[in-house]
């Protein structure tokens, strides 16, 4: 039985109606009066010295508007790592040297896009090519090309992560196993493209129209790079089209939008085309992996080293923390009692890497549970036993790190194991993989240095009990918004439909630090948590005056109904008690606040999600197709708040996850990607999807409001480890290079003979 | 005993954190510490990758064992 009223119940996407009926308005959508639009000349080389840049044919040209370059701006490297100077790497429109294919080096803005994208014609740039590197490993070398000037043999970012003592601890192991993974990358390929359109006035004041997954974060590095008071700029962002972890940062449309407009006086649209999206913006980071595992007969774990080598790209973009949570997540989700990773991040000629769904997660998965089953099968150890022997426990301390209040892991474990068993015999060349997986539940990282809370929330109850939620978070399409509401009107008693909400405006939301590490529903939960209660607390006090009950009984809201706890049949209408509770406080509304910053909760995150996933697909032996057949996926989220949003989520991180898993690259000659569009770049598509079943494991988070985690991205972790151990198990073929192509497996498959 | 940051003042417990320290943090002071004693900071970092055991940062911790000062 539900104990909530609201918690726990299928409720639709708030926004639904206004999406599915085309009335939502995203920025690609904004038009406004006098409206230029702009476009953006980018490098055509990986790595060159940008000599002369001369704009006058185009400026001659009728329609044309505007023009800027780097010589406009203020000159700013900026980045998201505004503590550490050196991490400030990228100018969004390079002045001196480009060093990627994409790069953006001038902007126009004329009367038409048509008009701007001749302008950009009659740009002359002259280069001087410079040599080029465009491999990790290869850019670590001593006569490699060096991107920038601060890091000798190209080397970025370092982490360092150890506990135990793995040396002496692999002197104990009675097998060793080494392993190398090459991890792929792969594009966010958000339905809405980065899109911007600013508005500069001549009181000096910025409004940016934008898709983006933290409105704060963009307001603060325009301020930062254009040299704008920071509450001098507003940034709108009432719909975003999908971010995946591609949205955090300021982009090429955001800040040539708002330098033309600032030139001009004049609102400016940029939206980049398909092709930019691809080649311009950031992506998923593909990741050399070196792993070593020492274990006891028995299967239990004594120790692992692992080691990795990013493909940075250009600049650091959010690569450093992905560097970092790769390491932190290989060690997921399991007790090892020894452990050292040591990840460098690595400058390399290509478009940056960053976050993406997972944020190196995935990466880290896919490589430690194909291990594992490769030591399972060598010491004739059962998949399910060795993992259920290592899984992370309730109150499990990951030494220097985390600790482990809620964990879920070995009911997933015995849940996808009763699936698994329920299969039966499966036909010839047709496997079951599986893969577990953990994940944070709201990042505490502070890269921003920002003074404010991490999440903050008001609610106001107005005459007739409708409530205004205001919040900072940004809903991208994964729901957040409906979760609030629900978060909203459990705690303050009334129904979804009694909740407004105001998001995506600088101007009138309270601060959020944005929609990303899987964040909101525990961060930005707990704020709306707490404001709703602090209005709650004050109707509650009127109420219990009218009411005047003996003072050990405790008055509660359920369903617009304040009554007694002990005796529900006596109460007040929640409607009645607000009008009169305002009437009574000479007309003011009630407003409540609520915020939340995490602290003393380790190095990641307050709490973390698990489950385990099991993916069964058939291998085409002559051709090397893979076809998925089903996906289950035992999953952990704490309370459950909103069963349809949970079910959504997981089958979109899924279809997402399956396309790293087999599907999804993006193959590169000298720099330049060769697929930067979506024929070439090969999406799951829905005809391809297996059938799909989510199993819900409850537990109680005690960090989490109502006990919840998060839902959505952490399951992007364990499909590509899961498809590659349901190969192994349909053709005894362990492919240890993502994504698993019919021309690998092929290829597998005929190494596998001639060895025969 | 606690060891002081040669670079930055800060103290650690015993020297391999804080040659733990001073590669984490990575910035020109403290690679230019690491390249005055004689060593290449990044050389150090990729022998820790390259090569097994811990190398890179043992061999800084022994040299901090020499170098830093004890508080």
């Amino acid at each position: 039985m539900n104990k909530y009223n609201v918690i726990n119940t299928p409720v639709h996407n708030i926004d639904g109606i206004a999406k599915i009926t085309g009335r939502a308005q995203y920025t690609f959508d904004v038009k406004l009066p006098g409206m230029l639009y702009g476009k953006i000349l980018r490098s055509p080389h990986a790595h060159a010295k940008i000599l002369h840049i001369d704009t006058s044919k185009a400026e001659a040209l009728t329609g044309v508007k505007g023009i800027v370059t780097g010589n406009d701006t203020i000159g700013i490297r900026q980045g998201i790592w505004r503590r550490f100077k050196e991490l400030c790497d990228e100018e969004i429109l390079a002045r001196e040297t480009v060093r990627y294919i994409g790069e953006p080096v001038a902007a126009v803005a004329a009367i038409d896009e048509d008009t701007a994208e001749e302008a950009m014609d009659l740009i002359e740039v002259e280069y001087e090519p410079l040599p080029g590197v465009f491999e990790p490993l290869d850019a670590i070398k001593a006569d490699a090309p060096q991107l920038h000037e601060h890091a000798e043999r190209n080397i970025n970012v370092t982490r360092h992560i150890e506990w135990g003592d793995v040396d002496e601890a692999f002197l104990k192991a009675d097998y060793i196993r080494e392993d190398w993974f090459r991890c792929s990358s792969q594009h966010h390929v958000c339905m809405e493209t980065h899109c911007a359109v600013a508005s500069y006035t001549p009181d000096k004041k910025l409004t940016v129209y934008t898709s983006t997954q933290s409105h704060y974060y963009i307001q603060v590095l325009l301020s930062w790079t254009l040299g704008i008071r920071e509450n001098d700029i507003r940034v709108i962002s009432r719909y975003t089209g999908g971010g995946f972890g591609s949205k955090f940062e300021l982009d090429s449309a955001q800040f040539c939008s708002s330098l033309l407009s600032m030139k001009l006086f004049k609102p400016v649209k940029i939206v980049l085309t398909r092709e930019e999206e691809f080649i311009a913006t950031k992506r998923r980071t593909a990741m050399f992996y070196y792993l070593r595992t020492g274990v006891k007969k028995d299967g239990s774990f004594v120790a692992k080293e692992a080691r990795v080598f990013t493909e940075g790209g250009a600049y650091t973009s959010m690569g450093a923390t992905a560097l970092y949570l790769t390491g932190f997540f290989q060690a997921f989700p399991y007790v090892w009692p020894s452990y050292r990773y040591d990840g460098y991040r690595v400058y390399t000629n290509t478009s940056p890497s960053s976050a993406m769904r997972g944020f190196g997660a995935p990466q880290a998965t896919f490589c430690a549970e194909t291990q594992i089953d490769l030591i399972a099968k060598e010491l004739g150890i059962d998949r399910m036993d060795i993992r259920r022997k290592n899984a992370m426990y309730p109150g499990y301390e990951v030494p220097g790190q985390a600790t482990i209040q809620s964990c879920g892991l070995m009911e997933c474990l015995d849940k996808i194991d009763t699936w698994i068993k329920s299969r039966g015999k499966l036909p010839a060349n047709q496997g079951i993989g599986i893969a577990a997986y953990g994940f944070m539940s709201g990042g505490i990282f502070n890269w921003f240095d920002t003074p404010y809370a991490f999440s903050s929330a008001i609610v106001q109850v107005n005459i007739d009990g409708k409530v205004d939620l205001y919040i900072g978070s940004q809903d991208m399409g994964q729901g957040s918004n409906t979760t609030m509401s629900i978060i909203c009107a459990e705690e303050l008693g009334v129904k979804v439909e009694d909740i407004r909400i105001h998001m995506g405006d600088t101007e009138n939301c309270p601060v959020d630090i944005g929609a990303w590490g899987s964040r909101e529903t525990l961060m930005q939960g707990n704020a709306v948590k707490r404001a709703a209660a602090d209005a709650k607390q004050q109707i509650i006090e009127f109420a219990a005056a009218k009411l005047s009950p003996n003072i050990v009984y405790d008055l509660d809201i359920k369903d617009r109904w304040i009554h007694l706890v002990s005796r529900p049949e006596r109460g007040l209408s929640f409607f009645d008690v607000v009008k009169e509770a305002i009437r009574a406080k000479e007309g003011l509304t009630i407003i409540g606040r609520g915020h939340y910053t995490p602290h003393r909760k380790g190095m990641i995150s307050p709490a973390y999600s698990f489950g385990v996933q099991a993916v069964e697909a058939h291998i085409d032996p002559d051709t090397g197709k893979i076809t998925l057949k089903n996906c289950v996926t035992a999953h952990d989220c704490g309370q459950v708040i909103n069963p349809i949003g949970v079910e959504g989520q997981l089958e979109g991180a899924m279809a997402m996850a399956a396309g790293y898993g087999f599907t999804e690259d993006l193959p590169m000659e000298d720099g330049k990607i060769m697929n930067p569009n979506l024929v070439d770049y090969k999406l799951l598509r829905t005809t391809e999807m297996p059938e799909t079943k989510v199993i819900e494991v409850e537990t109680y988070e005690p960090e989490g409001p109502f006990g919840a985690k998060e839902a959505g991205e952490g399951l992007t972790n364990p499909t590509a480890g899961a498809l590659g151990n349901a190969i192994y198990h349909a053709t005894g073929l362990s492919i240890k290079e993502l994504p698993f192509t019919p021309e690998k497996i092929l290829h597998a498959i005929r190494e596998q003979k001639k060895k025969k | 005993m606690a060891y002081k940051c040669p670079s930055c003042g800060k103290i650690w417990p015993d020297t391999l954190n804080l040659a733990r320290h001073i590669f984490g943090t990575g910035d020109q002071p403290h690679k230019d510490w690491v390249n005055s004693k004689g060593y290449n900071f990044i050389e150090l970092l990729l022998i820790q990758t390259m090569e097994p055991g811990n190398k890179g940062y043992k061999t800084l911790a022994d040299l901090l064992e020499k170098e830093a000062e004890k508080v």
